[in-house]
């Protein structure tokens, strides 16, 4: 991976979350749930196709597991949450739950991918 | 329980989107819309509508993304074995970088934001722009 590549790959990773927090959480005050599935579609859609969809993308693949844009939701949010004032050790549990989550569908799609 | 609720969630919202979106992607830009209207969405009102996974109001924020993104790495290291998930290190890495920026900089724009609904609650009348509310507090 070159150095202009891993920038594109760090700004990718900056790009997503924040997409989120600006618009996710406005959209569902505005529009209830309807608002989230906006959301879903135009905030995860649009920014999948700069990170994932176009022929060279954003988020380069060093490797040959895939790194998805949905990690660094999980992160970003998960950071921004606790700098504006979200309680950390209140979502231990719930980050434990993401990650061997993460871990048991990683080897349930194992079994028939 | 909670602990529970929230493994079952996070493992279903990882596992579709690890098993559908690369097919439907396939199909280009607009299989990718398609697969996150369809996915996505409702993955979004269960886990987090709902709230099957069990965030707690005053608790920091975890996203099924999370989850999505774990599922992806471990669906390729189960399948290819770890010299796969360790050949993606150096992408797992920029992009949790790239992440915690962006988090601290949403953050601190959301903060900026907040501030001026605040001015503007205690503006005279709506729709005053910050220069004549400093100009009313000079002459007063």
């Amino acid at each position: 991976m070159t150095i202009s590549l891993g920038i594109a790959t760090v700004l990718g990773g900056f790009l997503f979350p924040f997409a989120v927090r600006m618009i996710w959480g406005k959209m569902v005050d505005q529009w209830g749930a309807i608002g989230g599935w906006m959301a879903a579609a135009f905030v995860v859609g649009t920014v999948w196709c700069i990170n994932h969809g176009i022929s060279t993308p954003m988020i380069t693949q060093s490797g040959t597991a895939w790194v998805d844009m949905g990690l660094a939701a999980g992160v970003g949010v998960w950071v921004a949450s606790a700098l504006t004032g979200g309680n950390v050790k209140k979502s231990y549990r719930n980050v434990l739950a993401a990650v061997s989550g993460g871990i048991l569908g990683g080897f349930l799609l194992s079994l028939f991918l | 329980m909670k602990f529970i609720r929230g493994l079952i969630g996070y493992t279903i919202a990882g596992m579709i989107v690890m098993a559908v979106w690369g097919q439907l992607g396939a199909f280009g830009i607009f299989g990718g819309y398609l697969a996150a209207f369809i996915i996505i969405g409702p993955m979004w009102f269960m886990n987090h509508f709902v709230n099957l996974v069990g965030n707690e109001d005053d608790a920091a924020f975890v996203d099924m993304g999370l989850a999505i993104g774990v599922c992806g790495i471990m669906r390729d290291t189960f399948m290819n074995g770890t010299e796969s998930l360790v050949s993606s290190l150096p992408t797992i890495g920029l992009v949790i970088i790239g992440a915690v920026i962006g988090g601290i900089v949403a953050a601190a724009i959301e903060k900026s934001m907040a501030k001026e609904t605040e001015h503007e609650a205690t503006a005279p009348e709506p729709g005053m722009t910050e220069k004549e509310l400093d100009r009313l507090a000079e002459t007063e």
